[in-house]
């Protein structure tokens, strides 16, 4: 039977035990921007895409060229890959999607797998520099956190496609973390991606981002997002992303 | 507390307005409108409410041009945000409050308060 969700890669690309940066579209849009801030800044080219009949009939056109949506990226010598997406993800392909790149990820010997995030807060207009949050899903991950000194988030429910990509990376023993910064629900947040990017840069030396030129272009960042963000939030309401927001029954 | 959530997809016209990213939340005793609203300033923001209606006019503090917009890659210009919400429930307008920080305004709209007797039979 046909993949669902299938990974292309151009011809001739080398993998060196890379950590992989994930920012596909969730709350805030924290991930999406983070990811594709990355990839500018560092100039990281495209080593390939991702497509499947799950996802939307939707092409993207940039400087005259056609592209799928979902992309890969990579450094030169293959030691940091980033996966982005420029659609928002629909939740029924949530599952495939991420079961495909965990085993890809898996695949390719990948090092860490970083889930950029946000985590909405209601009172985000009054946090000036929103903090950010971690989850592990393995020791060895998690020890890697404590390392950093990151901040857990230490009960509730997470959902959407980082909860389901910790979870297939750990079917897998692949080691994969989620970086969680405090944003807006429901519209793009590029100071919650700012802060985002300070903590993935603690995992990755080879991150040298100046994260100055994002928050200086935050309002333009946010006009230019509108409709992605619109698109996520009606997908993450699918999502049961509302979850977050409750406790679990289950006592300690 | 049920809170319902009503997000509809931006979208931009010709006439230099730009749909706001916005959100409608039902708290009970009131409902509570927000708005994203970058690159706006207090005071150029105008509200008007009715007892079932909130429309919100607001200008940028500077236009945004963009050269290549669209698929077809044509310059056009966004001077303001305009929207006009048709509320889920019949709101009282003298009792509204509002609010901007951060590029965010928020709404607070008190809803019609019905009192109705009941008769113990």
């Amino acid at each position: 039977m046909e993949e669902e969700v299938r990974i292309v890669e151009v011809d001739g690309v080398e993998h060196k035990q890379p950590i992989v940066i994930e920012g596909l579209p969730d709350v805030g849009l924290v991930g999406t921007i983070a990811s594709s801030y990355i990839v500018e800044k560092m100039g990281y080219k495209e080593i390939g895409y991702i497509e499947s009949d799950l996802f939307v009939p939707v092409m993207v056109i940039h400087e005259g060229k056609l592209k799928t949506p979902f992309r890969l990226y990579s450094d030169d010598d293959g030691s940091v890959i980033v996966v982005l997406s420029e659609v928002a993800v629909p939740p029924k392909a949530v599952y495939p999607l991420t079961t495909a790149l965990a085993e890809w990820f898996h695949k390719i010997g990948a090092k860490l797998v970083i889930s950029i995030k946000g985590l909405p807060v209601k009172n985000r207009m009054d946090i000036e520099k929103p903090e950010v949050f971690a989850v592990g899903n393995t020791e060895d991950a998690i020890q890697v956190l404590k390392d950093k000194q990151m901040d857990f988030l230490e009960e509730g429910f997470i959902a959407g496609t980082y909860a389901m990509m910790l979870w297939e990376c750990t079917k897998r023993k692949l080691n994969a973390i989620s970086l969680l910064a405090q944003c807006f629900p429901v519209y793009p947040d590029p100071g919650a991606a700012a802060s985002a990017i300070e903590s993935v840069k603690k995992f990755s030396p080879k991150l040298t981002v100046d994260v100055g030129e994002l928050l200086e272009n935050a309002e333009e960042i946010k006009l230019k997002a509108r409709d992605l963000m619109a698109q996520t939030a009606l997908s993450a309401s699918e999502m049961q992303k509302g979850l977050e927001q409750d406790m679990p029954i289950m006592y300690r | 507390m049920e809170i319902e959530r009503r997000i509809l997809k931006a979208t931009w016209e010709h006439n230099g307005n730009l749909e706001p990213l916005y959100e409608v939340e039902d708290k009970g005793d009131e409902i509570l409108v927000t708005f994203d609203l970058p690159r706006v300033r207090k005071e150029n923001i105008t509200i008007q409410t009715t007892e079932d209606t909130v429309e919100v006019t607001a200008k940028m503090s500077n236009a945004v041009c963009w050269e290549h917009w669209g698929v077809l890659q044509k310059k056009i210009t966004f001077q303001a945000f305009r929207k006009h919400i048709k509320l889920p429930e019949p709101i009282e307008p003298e009792r509204a409050e509002a609010s901007f920080k951060s590029g965010i305004l928020r709404i607070t709209l008190p809803k019609v308060r019905k009192k109705v007797s009941i008769k113990v039979g």
